[in-house]
Formats: structure tokens, sequence, C-alpha cells
């Protein structure tokens, strides 16, 4: 009998919110028609130190062609890192593509969150969650840590 | 009534609101199963590694549930927004979701009675753009605090971007003019505090206090203090100490966490300041 190691399976998404997410890709490439008002009305797009003279519909354009290939201009990363979900391109949208879960779903493309190329850097905390748990230790009794965390 | 009540991660920070919160719960007639901490992340944090994320995600549902009460109160609202977005999309939750406001504010009749100390304060509460369209919150906290006797809430309309700060702090020429904004707005209407209502923004706006520019509350702290919880706000005291933070922490609560890494991970949370 082969007692050899294997390598580990590479770990995959949970088939519901993959299926989720393609889905969603799917339609959003389908019905933006890159109107660019979802770009026009986000407060952050004062803060996109890369947009130079792109216009919103360039960045909402620039934006599909992430999620259509996996990667994109740098004025559109700019404005998808410098997206933090406040949700006014919602109702902005005369397509109702839903532009807050475009923006996410393009950061979690762009940060190498579905497996492909990184072009927004993400910074790694190792402590963050030890950070927490020490936090719990210093403010709940071992009893409420025991039956409220674990 | 028997719920779930998910505090969510970042919220252990203030034990005091979450203490507050489960005295609320209880006084309102529910009993809460508290839930959270690490081991309960929604999975929202990661979206840069959506199989991480994944991960967290589909074994916090499978907590949940296995708590198995129908109804799942969340405090943090990345919690309750990523249970809409993505939990209820890809996985099997077997409750349904409430937020903590909004069950206040459902019950604020039977809360008001309950609020019998005065908090006399001309308060200005602080909002975001995000995450009111799906639980109206930037309504339901002023007229939560106005029913605290002596709390006159100020009219404003500015709202800040983002949902909350602990995003906005990671542009931090954004997050500087909120914050400007914020005290130019206060001092035009002779505020006496700033009321946040998130966790992650009294943690990034509290150092405001510790800087000498104003008060800072989190909401659920002056519901608290009118109800007359007993509990202490460590973290704000803790910022006020600074690089001395680990001298009002008894020995033995600092022992647990580790001197080596409270200096190295939690005390340069407590020594920055608020960009202003």
């Amino acid at each position: 009998m082969d007692e050899t190691p294997k390598p580990a399976a590479r770990p995959q998404l949970a088939h519901g919110v993959r299926d989720y997410l393609e889905k969603e890709r799917q339609r959003i490439l389908a019905t933006c028609t890159t109107c660019g008002k979802c770009s026009e009305v986000c407060p952050m797009t004062p803060y996109n130190e890369k947009k130079g003279s792109a216009t919103a519909r360039d960045l909402a354009a620039g934006v599909l062609q992430l999620l259509r290939t996996g990667s994109t201009d740098e004025a559109s990363l700019g404005w998808i890192r410098a997206c933090i979900r406040s949700g006014c391109c919602v109702p902005a949208c005369p397509e109702n593509v839903n532009p807050k879960l475009m923006l996410r779903l393009a950061k979690m493309i762009a940060t190498g969150g579905m497996g492909g190329e990184k072009f927004i850097p993400v910074k790694e905390d190792r402590d963050y969650f030890p950070r927490i748990r020490a936090f719990a230790q210093l403010q709940l009794s071992e009893q409420e840590i025991k039956e409220w965390m674990e | 009534m028997k719920i779930t009540f998910w505090y969510g991660c970042n919220v252990l920070r203030h034990g005091d609101i979450i203490h507050a919160c489960i005295d609320v719960l209880r006084l309102l007639g529910y009993d809460p199963s508290p839930a959270g901490g690490p081991d309960f992340c929604c999975g929202s944090t990661k979206d840069s590694n959506a199989v991480a994320a994944d991960g967290m995600a589909s074994r916090t549902v499978e907590r949940l549930n296995k708590r198995g009460n129908d109804t799942v109160v969340a405090w943090c609202p990345s919690c309750h927004l990523q249970s809409a977005e993505f939990h209820e999309k890809g996985y099997e939750p077997k409750y349904g979701m409430q937020y903590f406001m909004e069950l206040l504010y459902e019950k604020r009749e039977q809360l008001r009675p309950l609020l019998r100390h005065e908090v006399p304060m001309r308060v200005f509460v602080h909002r975001h753009m995000g995450f009111h369209d799906m639980v109206p919150v930037n309504d339901m906290a002023p007229a939560l605090l106005s029913m605290i006797p002596g709390i006159e809430v100020v009219e404003d309309n500015y709202r800040g971007p983002g949902y909350m700060c602990a995003h906005l702090a990671t542009v931090p020429a954004a997050m500087t003019r909120l914050v400007r904004e914020t005290e130019a707005r206060m001092r035009r209407a002779k505020a006496d505090a700033l009321v946040t209502l998130y966790h992650q923004c009294q943690r990034e706006l509290v150092g405001l206090e510790a800087q000498g520019v104003t008060q800072v509350f989190n909401y659920m702290q002056l519901i608290a203090r009118s109800m007359g919880l007993p509990y202490e706000d460590e973290y704000k005291a803790w910022k006020k100490a600074g690089p001395e933070a680990a001298r009002a922490i008894d020995e033995a609560r600092l022992q647990k966490v580790g001197i080596q890494f409270f200096d190295r991970a939690v005390l340069p949370e407590l020594i920055k300041k608020t960009p202003r």
C-alpha cells in the first residue's frame, strides 16, 4: 500500500457561494450599460488617486473589464480600491445592477480573493483575531468566553 | 423568547456594550444566547481570500444553526449585511436575522420606562450613508436617544461615506475629512458629545475624547447609563491612558493576554490618535 503523503486538495468555495457569485458576475456583465451613474454619485471618487482624466463611464467600463477578464486599468482599480460600500450607487443605477455588489465582487477579484492575479495589495494583520481574543480575555469572564465564544 | 444574540468579533473591545445589550434584551423579555468572537466570524473580513471567507461563513452559519433559535439578533452591521448578501445566498441558515437596533426600536415602548436616569447632554449623532438602506438606523438611533431623559439630539443632515469608520479609516484623507466636518458641525451646534452607532466607529472616534476634543459615546452606552446599568467603558479608559494603558489593567488580566502580546498588538491601537 502506498503510504506516500498526498498533497492536500486545494480548498474550494462552497458551491452555493461560488454559484451565487458567478451568477451575479454574469448578470452584472449582461445588465450594466456603463452609463457611469454609479461612479458619478460615489462619495469616494475624490479619493481615487489614480483617476486621472477617466470619466465616470470609463470607470464603470473598467470595472466590467475586470469582471470579464480579471484585469483592468489603474483608474478603475483606484475606484475599486476606494469603495467602502456607501451604497449611494444602488438607487442611482437605472438598470438595477446593484453596483455596490459589482464593486465588492470587483474588489474580491482585484485583491486576488478569487484566486487570480492580485492588483490591489492587502495589508495582512497576523494579530487581527488574536487581538480580538485578547480584548475578550480582558473584558469577559472565563465562563463567558467558554459559553459565548467556543 | 429564546434568541441568539450574535454580537460579532470586533465589539469584544467593548465588553460594556456587549453586557449592556444582553441586559437590555433580558429586560425586554428575551432569553439571549450570546455568540461571537473569531469562531463566529461572518467572513466579511476576508474578501481578499474567498476560500477563507467561505470557510468562516459556512462554519458560522452551522454554529448559529446549532444554537437552535429561530431568530438571530445581530449587533454588528457587517455581520448583518454579510448574512443578507452572502449567507442567505450560499448556505442554509435555519434562522431569521434581525438587527439589534431594529429590535430596540420595535420594542421602544417597553424600553421607555426603563430609561429612568437623566443624562443631560446635547448630542451629535455620527451617521454614515451606508447600511441605512437595509435598516433605517440613521432615523432609529436619534429616536431611541431622544427617549432618554435629558438628552437633546442635534438635527443635522451630514452622513459620512461608507457604512462605518473601520473601512473609512483605510482611506486616511476621507477619514480626516469626516472628522473635520463632524467637529465643525458639532461646534456650530454647540454639542456636548458625539454619539456613534457602531463599535467600529466608536473605536475610531473615541480618540477624540482622549485628545480632549469632545466626549464620545456609543448610543448603547447612553441607554445603559440611563437604565442605571453599571458597566464601565474600559476601552475609553485605556485610550485615555495611552502609553500607560497597561497600568490601568490589573495584573491578573494582563497576564492572561501576555505583556509582550499586549505591547506588540494591543497598545499600538490604544495610543493611535484619531486623525483630524
